[in-house]
């Protein structure tokens, strides 16, 4: 059993795991978390399984958790970890089941008062135009040809079907198309999963919502991603739905029967891996970028209904809605850092390069890239700004607030006819179809998002930007 | 032992224990708590038949990779499971029929089987087995 002795401290904001507290351990873990976070991480499995991800072959550094740590399947949610190209492995489970999940957000041209009086009206018809719920199907079934255009050129594909402005393209990451990604790495029956998908938002944690910007930390470079006090943003989170999860599975299952064969003894089934030069390895990584490329058209297809709901209900008076960014949190990317290849994962965590990066879009050169940072239903959400200090973390803060409760433990303390009622009362509309999901995702169920994102900034990971509060909310 | 299954409590995803006389009693009886978790609002009480087979290296893999078959089946045609007879059935292959009905949609979105925690092992008189499910 692991206690906090077990810890060397760094600094008030990094702890230290040494490499000697376990034999199998390659390198040390580290965790970013400050004295109330760190409690917490001693109430799952998380640290355990940290420990598990150092021993993983080809490992450099430290294995890394940032402050939203959980327990998650192979890696903990909030894991990241670096692996040499070469010499190092690939791993479904430290990306995780729905690949790129992943956040967008738009901002507007209106206040808060100009969409007061519109907001009922703007939420019901967001809710009418953009699929959600369980399983739920869009109005768009892929043929054989589009699905492979969407899995192979993702965001660039459905553009050209007329599902946005060229200009959103920039404004992804990896521009909404990421290199290797070959849609005959990508099996049939996940093909099928994802067929009549694109453009749903799901159930479980993602959301739709719109919000105002309630509070500006850095003005300049607020200006420079186009936010002021009051302005209305609306944030889009959700994945590569069944589709990504079908290759996840696929892959876990492809990589158990060859573990043997590369000689790779695992400390946790889900750590299921193949050298990331091998076949396997090779295969997963292209099914991998190929469902990202999904997961990046279907945010982009729910971007573009919204646009419409948006246009309907507000007129020409309602402006634009332009991306200021959008960033995937399950991935594994190739990526240089000191001349060296490496593999990097973040699995529950979100890439935030610094100013100067050549992989961010020319308008964020000097301010860093734009972090997004969603938070609980109902509380508030973040736009930090990325780092040079960051490149401890190979450029990496967390994705969110972090679970804490059970979801039956948070149907059973949250009463779900009254947290409607709560968040209504303060002002947020709410759109959920099911009450037992509302409830689900109650805020108590998490940790404080305001606490997680002190820790990031304090720690020199991102730089905080603007707060976020919700007006309107739709869960699937 | 009385009960077929148990749903355990779980952070984020849901857990399930199934118990079985034999190897292929446990497996029907963790599909059936599979079943039961996905909510499943009927369409029409025809019963469906679909053809399964599954190869895999050992029991505890034969376990994840049939449940993740049914997801999969479930989700594409839209149809729930809740019984399954089996032609064949060793440590590391079965084969057979799954007999269920068509859903209108399902209340809870069971995305994927996973090896976390997994548990499978003879007690004394019976099988039992842990499996823990995203969703």
């Amino acid at each position: 059993m692991m206690t906090k002795k077990d810890l060397n401290k760094i600094s008030d904001f990094v702890w230290e795991i040494p490499k000697s507290f376990r034999a199998d351990m390659r390198v040390p873990a580290r965790i970013y978390a400050d004295q109330n976070l760190l409690e917490k991480v001693f109430d799952d499995r998380s640290l355990e399984q940290l420990i598990n991800v150092a021993t993983l072959p080809g490992i450099i550094n430290y294995a890394l958790a940032m402050p939203d740590m959980h327990e998650g399947y192979g890696f903990p949610i909030g894991g990241v970890a670096g692996f040499e190209a070469k010499e190092g492995i690939i791993s479904p489970g430290g990306v995780g089941y729905d690949i790129n999940c992943g956040v967008r957000v738009l901002r507007s041209d209106l206040s808060f008062g100009e969409i007061q009086p519109h907001i009922v009206n703007l939420m019901n018809q967001i809710q009418r135009d953009v699929p959600s719920g369980v399983g739920q199907g869009g109005g768009v079934k892929l043929s054989e040809e589009s699905m492979k255009k969407v899995l192979e050129e993702g965001v660039r594909c459905i553009i050209e079907k007329g599902y946005g402005q060229k200009e959103d393209i920039e404004y992804c990451e990896e521009r909404g198309m990421m290199a290797g990604a070959q849609a005959s790495a990508v099996s049939e029956k996940a093909k099928s999963r994802g067929r009549d998908q694109l453009g749903t938002l799901g159930a479980g944690n993602h959301f739709l919502e719109v919000q105002k910007v309630d509070e500006i930390f850095d003005d300049k470079i607020a200006a420079v991603f186009g936010l002021k006090k009051d302005l209305v943003t609306i944030m889009i989170h959700c994945g590569s739905r069944g589709l990504g999860h079908q290759v996840a599975t696929d892959y876990v299952s492809v990589m158990h029967k060859v573990a043997s064969k590369y000689k790779i003894s695992l400390s946790d089934a889900e750590l299921a891996c193949a050298p990331f030069e091998s076949q396997e390895g090779k295969q997963y990584f292209s099914a991998m970028a190929s469902s990202a490329n999904f997961a990046w058209a279907n945010r982009q297809m729910i971007m573009h209904l919204v646009r419409g709901a948006w246009q309907r209900i507000l007129g020409q008076s309602g402006g634009q809605l332009k991306l200021i960014y959008d960033v995937a949190h399950n991935v594994a990317k190739l990526e240089k850092y000191d001349g060296q290849n490496l593999v990097i994962h973040r699995k529950g965590a979100t890439r935030a390069f610094p100013p100067a990066s050549h992989d961010i879009p020319e308008k964020y050169r000097l301010s860093g890239q734009p972090v997004l940072i969603p938070g609980t239903m109902g509380t508030a959400s973040y736009i930090l700004a990325g780092t040079q200090k960051a490149k401890e973390t190979f450029f990496s803060v967390c994705h969110g607030a972090g679970r804490v409760m059970s979801r039956h433990a948070a149907i059973r303390a949250a009463e779900s006819s009254q947290l409607r009622q709560k968040l209504e009362s303060e002002g947020i509309v709410v759109r959920c179809l099911s009450n037992k999901g509302l409830a689900e995702e109650a805020p108590m169920a998490y940790k404080d998002i305001h606490n997680v994102v002190e820790v990031v900034e304090q720690a020199g990971l991102a730089k905080k930007v603007a707060r976020l509060k919700p007006l309107g909310v739709i869960k699937g | 032992m009385d009960k077929s299954f148990e749903i355990l409590d779980h952070p984020a995803d849901l857990k399930i224990r199934a118990f079985g006389k034999t190897k292929e009693g446990l497996f029907l009886n963790m599909m059936r708590g599979m079943a039961e978790s996905q909510q499943g609002e009927i369409e029409n009480k025809k019963e469906i038949k679909k053809e399964i087979k599954v190869k895999s290296s050992d029991l505890a893999s034969l376990l994840v990779d049939f449940l993740s078959e049914i997801i999969y089946l479930s989700q594409t045609n839209k149809e729930i499971y809740f019984n399954a007879g089996f032609r064949k059935f060793s440590e590391n292959y079965l084969e057979g029929e799954l007999f269920g009905q068509k859903v209108k949609r399902f209340n809870e979105d069971i995305k994927a089987v996973t090896y976390h925690e997994l548990e499978i092992k003879k007690a004394d008189d019976h099988w039992e087995a842990t499996v823990i499910f995203d969703i």
